[in-house]
């Protein structure tokens, strides 16, 4: 029994090599002793054969023109005729410049927000207080699109908005918000930070809950204040979460949604307003362009998918935890 | 230095620190509970004085007519009802499918786990889209039946990760170690040592899913045909065309018929448009204080030493 | 084990159906009935037939319970199975059924565009229906022989059609008018109302510095529109287009049948100079490309506003319909003699089509063609006799209205739960006859506002309703969603100073860089089919 764990430790660790014989008699051995294992995964797989690696024929209509009568499989082949419409749009690179932008810009500020917020939470003594600022910025996730923006205009509204009252009031002169383009990106990135940083606090409340006690104890015997222990402690015990949060975020980077910005979107701030997600909505609007629409996303797709491999790759040299 | 001096020292540090962190809570708490609160006013406010401006915090020209259309209409409770066993049923089934799952997958000695999560992955980019989707759907004989609304999102990559990454780092490797000495097989481990560990990784999927669950819409669009299985968002869509309709049509004359279907609505569908939200958020915001206790620092631990 | 194998199999049986299906959408016929059916008169099949329908839903209504539809369904011996959507989602459930293969026997008031009809026709999924017609539809029929220029509006590029349009000829609007705010004209004293653009110039100047609300505030806003998802202007410009000699939209044709692509006429430089004069003297709303329709209504409610646009002033002002508040009346610029006026061409096509499925196309017709007489429209728009409306004198076909069942006080909203042609456009056409004594005073006055202001100034449609072919759709469709961004963000930066005037000849350069003229020749080629048919 306990050579066998020795031996596990051994693989695991990356601790001394075994020879390659013992390595292939370990590896049928590891596959028999963690049989139940692939019973763990195998609904899961089941299931993104069927509804995931089954339909993904359907990428092909990028490449073709599709015809409903005909089918998927029968619809005549066009080549790259649709990637090339996208590519030689007068508005490719508006498109792309403003996809990254509002992405990044969001990650930037959107990101690490949760993260102080949970640390916060976790500090807080638990009580009334605690739980109703956990609910209330909680909350904002459930407003729909619709609303979201129709509560932007009104309070960015020049002539009767709260927030250019406010600003007067103050002795600011407020800027064109809804329709100067320099302002796009950032009323729409603190939109979305207002709305999501609350939820978005969740998961790491869970890893933080994984905190041994233990350490804080030998902490405060050391005499660790509680920033420093929230630095040292907390912070370290959340970091493979956040890497991985930080690496999915990568993978989804070209993934702007259109509704939010279609409903803020005006012919004035247009130039940094539009984006990919846009774009295609607004050629669909046309006419049902299946195949165009699916070639812009397979573009999507592929730079998301460059991404997300390089910050792995990144995270797994300078961490230890990576996505695979 | 002597331990008492230092305590005192640092005591004075950390009380200036938790006055830094409840300032900056009650700034979020205000932030936030402002867009709240507006919207709880303007759903029971006049929509010209809303529309104008004028109400800005308390509500103004009350008026119930919001919630008075909602709840007149008759699928609103079937939506409720449906919505909640969707829910219920979707949650239950997303946890079976993605909690083991993610567990084998955190495992370092699961031979072939880099290939499965890799499998996994690549359907997060490449999906053959609506149609195919569809297809498949069809061939199951899931239309218009619960199974197409609960199925089709079995499991979500972005989930799935999450829960991985979990289980990855804070069960302690000893643990499972000692329980494989012990002659423990991996559905025990899993079930009697590695799931009482992890309520906190529990709560935040049920959450996650259920919300996913509760907020869903397209689903329902697409693969349900008869309105009585109609989940609460569907419903409460339909409620809220008109108001849309205006929204796209503007400047547009369409027919007498249709301005002025639209005009005897635009009075109560800006109110509509609130009053909405409110009563399809409450129940699952209502939900989250009772989660909140999972996410509580040393929850975990504690119950190992139990 | 047992579960996992079983999940096995069903992964097989899937993906071999899914490769059937994705080889050949379903094209067999369930049996045809034609045999049964009636030729003319009810019922229309001796035996019971059930069909499928799909249309949008507009929320509330319950088709299954609609009184039209079961006096509909009792006569014809027809019943119905709804596979509707919800209107604001519409589009994405018809593209779905389009493509998995499982169509509904009967589209209803589905907006289909030319350019679906002509694919879903060609690729066989929608039925030509023009022997049908011949044989199954006297009233439609009837329709095509009055109105020449209908069949010409729906018939596609290869000669079939493909679907029944919606027919209003009652509808003239192009755009809903611009109303003038009574009160204010009272205030200023303005017994005559503009008729140049200097004329509307200085009343607009009045507004914004004569205090014509008396509360004593510059708070007047002399023109006001609305941003609805990047259609800035959208409801003004078409009529202040008009003084400049050209009509809305991308595209028109002159009087000499020559096609021209709107923005790059002279006449609309023109119009963005008046604009951009009215922005910069705050004549024009500042907020008019971000604000909502409701805040724009909520501002005119208000008592700001002196010109606005919508389907009546009441809507917008509040309160009860009123002869007050004037309809504006093109005026004209020193470019032209007088204004062009658009008008609605009445035909939107699309509304009723019949997909190959259908197990018995015959009776579809038929049952659709009782909606292109009087009666049939007659029943669709107002319900049966008796609930809201009676006969005064049936024989002149002369009606009153009867008080609102149950207490109601939304005589629209009664109506929605009666007919399923309430917010959508259903196939029909709109006979003058149907109002005859339901009109009041107010109707009476906008029809003769439009009669006088617009009809009597030589209003006509832009372009003719009309199909591309399939070639031509596909170079349009590229070439339109940059060309109107493009457009739309540069009306924007010139009425509103952020691009001054004197770069309208970069601007037009671009414009013909990304195929603007070609917009203009593909459509030049269409009508000159169009034509000549």
């Amino acid at each position: 029994m306990k050579a066998q764990s020795q031996q596990v430790q051994a693989l695991d660790g990356g601790l001394p090599l075994p020879t390659k014989l013992a390595e292939r008699a370990s590896l049928g051995k590891r596959i028999r002793r963690n049989w139940e294992l692939y019973l763990f995964v195998a609904p899961a797989l089941v299931y993104f054969v069927l509804f995931h690696y089954l339909p993904m024929y359907g990428v092909q209509i990028a490449f073709k023109n599709f015809m409903p009568a005909k089918g998927i499989m029968d619809s005549p082949w066009v080549g790259f005729a649709h990637f090339e419409r996208f590519f030689h749009s007068y508005y490719f690179w508006d498109l792309i410049w403003n996809t990254f932008g509002i992405s990044l810009y969001a990650l930037a500020v959107g990101f690490p927000l949760p993260i102080i917020l949970a640390l916060a939470f976790n500090e807080a003594k638990n009580g009334l207080f605690k739980k109703t600022v956990q609910t209330v910025t909680y909350a904002p996730h459930f407003i729909s699109v619709v609303v979201m923006a129709g509560m932007i205009i009104t309070f960015l509204s020049p002539s009767s908005g709260i927030v250019i009252k406010i600003m007067a009031w103050v002795g600011i002169d407020a800027p064109q918000f809804l329709t100067d383009p320099r302002w796009f990106k950032t009323v729409y990135v603190l939109s979305e930070v207002w709305q999501s940083a609350g939820w978005g606090t969740i998961i790491y409340l869970a890893a933080l809950a994984g905190v041994d006690p233990q350490l804080h104890e030998a902490a405060i015997v050391d005499g660790a204040s509680r920033f420093k222990r929230v630095l040292h402690i907390n912070l370290p015990t959340i970091v493979p979460t956040i890497t991985i949060m930080l690496i999915l975020n990568m993978g989804n980077i070209l993934g702007v949604g259109f509704e939010k910005i279609l409903l803020l979107q005006n012919s004035l701030n247009m130039e940094s307003s539009d984006v990919i997600s846009t774009f295609v909505y607004r050629t669909g609007l046309v006419d049902a362009q299946y195949s165009f629409s699916t070639a812009v996303g397979l573009f999507n797709s592929v730079i998301n998918a460059i991404l997300l491999i390089l910050v792995n790759r990144i995270a797994k040299r300078t961490s230890e935890t990576s996505l695979w | 230095m002597n331990v008492a001096d230092s305590a005192i020292k640092s005591s004075r540090g950390d009380r200036l620190f938790m006055l830094g962190v409840y300032v900056f809570l009650c700034i979020a708490l205000i932030v936030v509970l402002y867009p709240l609160l507006y919207i709880l006013s303007a759903s029971i406010s006049s929509p010209k004085l809303v529309n104008a401006g004028e109400m800005w915090l308390l509500p103004k020209g009350i008026t119930w007519d919001g919630y008075t259309l909602v709840f007149q209409n008759s699928k609103i409770w079937s939506g409720y009802l449906n919505t909640i066993i969707y829910t219920v049923l979707g949650t239950a089934l997303n946890l079976a499918v993605t909690l083991p799952a993610a567990y084998a997958l955190s495992r370092s000695d699961f031979v072939g786990r880099t290939l499965f999560v890799i499998i996994i992955l690549v359907t997060m980019f490449f999906n053959g889209g609506l149609v195919p989707t569809y297809l498949v759907v069809k061939d199951l004989h899931l239309i218009n039946t619960m199974g197409a609304l609960i199925l089709p999102v079995a499991v979500s990559v972005w989930n799935l990760i999450v829960a991985r990454t979990f289980f990855q780092t804070t069960i302690p490797r000893e643990l499972q170690e000692a329980a494989q000495i012990d002659g423990c097989t991996n559905l025990k481990l899993f079930v009697r040592v590695v799931l009482p560990l992890s309520f906190p990784i529990i709560a935040v999927m049920a959450l996650f899913y259920g919300v996913g669950h509760w907020n869903s819409y397209l689903p329902s669009l697409l693969y349900l045909n008869d309105d009585a299985k109609y989940p609460l968002q569907m419903v409460l869509r339909q409620i809220l065309v008109l108001q849309e309709m205006t929204a796209e049509t503007t400047g547009a004359a369409i027919s007498g018929d249709i301005a002025k279907a639209m005009n005897s609505k635009a009075e109560t569908a800006s109110l509509l448009k609130y009053a909405v939200i409110v009563v399809s958020t409450l129940p699952i915001i209502a939900v989250y204080p009772f989660l909140q206790r999972y996410f509580v620092q040393g929850v975990m631990i504690g119950s190992v030493k139990g | 084990m047992g579960s996992y194998a079983k999940t096995g199999k069903l992964l097989l049986a899937a993906s071999v159906g899914i490769g059937l299906l994705a080889g050949c959408a379903s094209n067999e016929k369930k049996g045809a009935a034609s045999a049964t059916v009636n030729k003319e008169g009810f019922p229309i099949v001796s035996e019971p037939l059930t069909l499928t329908l799909m249309a949008p839903d507009t929320g509330e209504q319950d088709w299954k319970k609609m009184k039209v539809l079961d006096v509909m369904a009792e006569q014809s011996n027809i019943k119905l199975e709804f596979r509707n959507a919800p209107k604001d989602s519409f589009d994405t459930k018809k593209n779905l059924v389009f493509a998995s293969g499982e169509y509904p026997d009967m589209f209803y008031a589905a907006g289909l565009t030319t350019a679906e009809q002509i694919n879903y026709g060609q690729q066989g999924i929608l039925i030509p229906l023009e022997k049908l017609i011949e044989e199954y539809a006297p009233n439609f029929k009837k329709i095509l022989e009055e109105n020449p220029e209908v069949r010409k509006s729906i018939t596609a590029p290869d000669g079939h059609i493909y679907a029944l349009p919606v027919i209003d000829m009652s509808q003239h609007w192009y755009r809903n008018p611009i109303w003038y705010n009574g009160d204010f004209l009272k205030a200023l004293n303005i017994t005559k109302l503009p008729t140049t653009t200097e004329e509307l110039y200085t009343y607009l100047k009045r507004v914004k510095t004569e205090d014509p609300n008396g509360n004593g505030k510059a708070d007047e806003i002399p023109l006001t529109a609305s941003n609805a998802r990047d259609v800035n202007l959208r409801d003004v410009r078409t009529w202040l287009l008009g003084s400049f000699g050209v009509y809305e939209d991308a595209i028109y044709v002159d009087d000499n049948k020559t096609v021209h692509y709107t923005p790059l006429e002279e006449g609309f430089k023109q119009y963005l100079t008046f604009m951009n004069r009215l922005w910069n003297e705050d004549l024009l709303d500042h907020e008019s490309f971000s604000q909502t329709d409701e805040q724009k209504k909520a501002k005119i409610q208000n008592n700001q506003v002196a010109m606005f646009s919508n389907w009546n002033a009441y809507m917008s002002l509040g309160g009860e319909p009123s002869t007050d508040d004037p309809m504006y009346a093109p005026v004209k610029s020193d470019m032209v003699d007088k204004p062009v006026i658009a008008e609605n061409a009445g035909i939107t096509p699309g509304a009723f089509a019949i997909s190959s499925t259908n197990p018995s196309p015959e009776a579809s017709m038929r049952w659709a063609d009782y909606l292109y007489s009087y009666e049939g429209s007659l029943l669709f728009s107002k319900g049966p006799e008796g609930i809201l409306w009676k006969y005064t004198d049936e024989a002149t076909r002369t009606k009153e209205y009867l008080p609102i069942p149950d207490g109601g006080t939304d005589r629209e909203k009664y109506r929605s739960t009666l007919t399923p042609n309430y917010g959508i456009p259903a196939p029909t056409i709109n006979f003058d006859d149907i109002d005859k004594g339901l009109k009041g005073d107010f109707d009476m006055w906008v029809m003769k506002e439009t009669q006088t202001k617009l009809l009597d100034q030589g209003a006509r449609p832009p372009f003719p309703t009309l199909f591309l072919t399939s070639e031509e759709q596909t170079q349009i469709n590229s070439l339109t969603s940059d060309l109107n961004t493009y457009v739309n963000q540069m009306e924007a930066k010139f009425i509103t100073g952020a691009e001054p005037l004197s770069n309208w000849d970069k601007y037009t350069a671009t414009l013909k860089k990304m195929g603007a003229e070609k917009m203009a020749k593909i459509y030049q080629g269409a009508y000159d089919r169009w034509a000549s048919n």
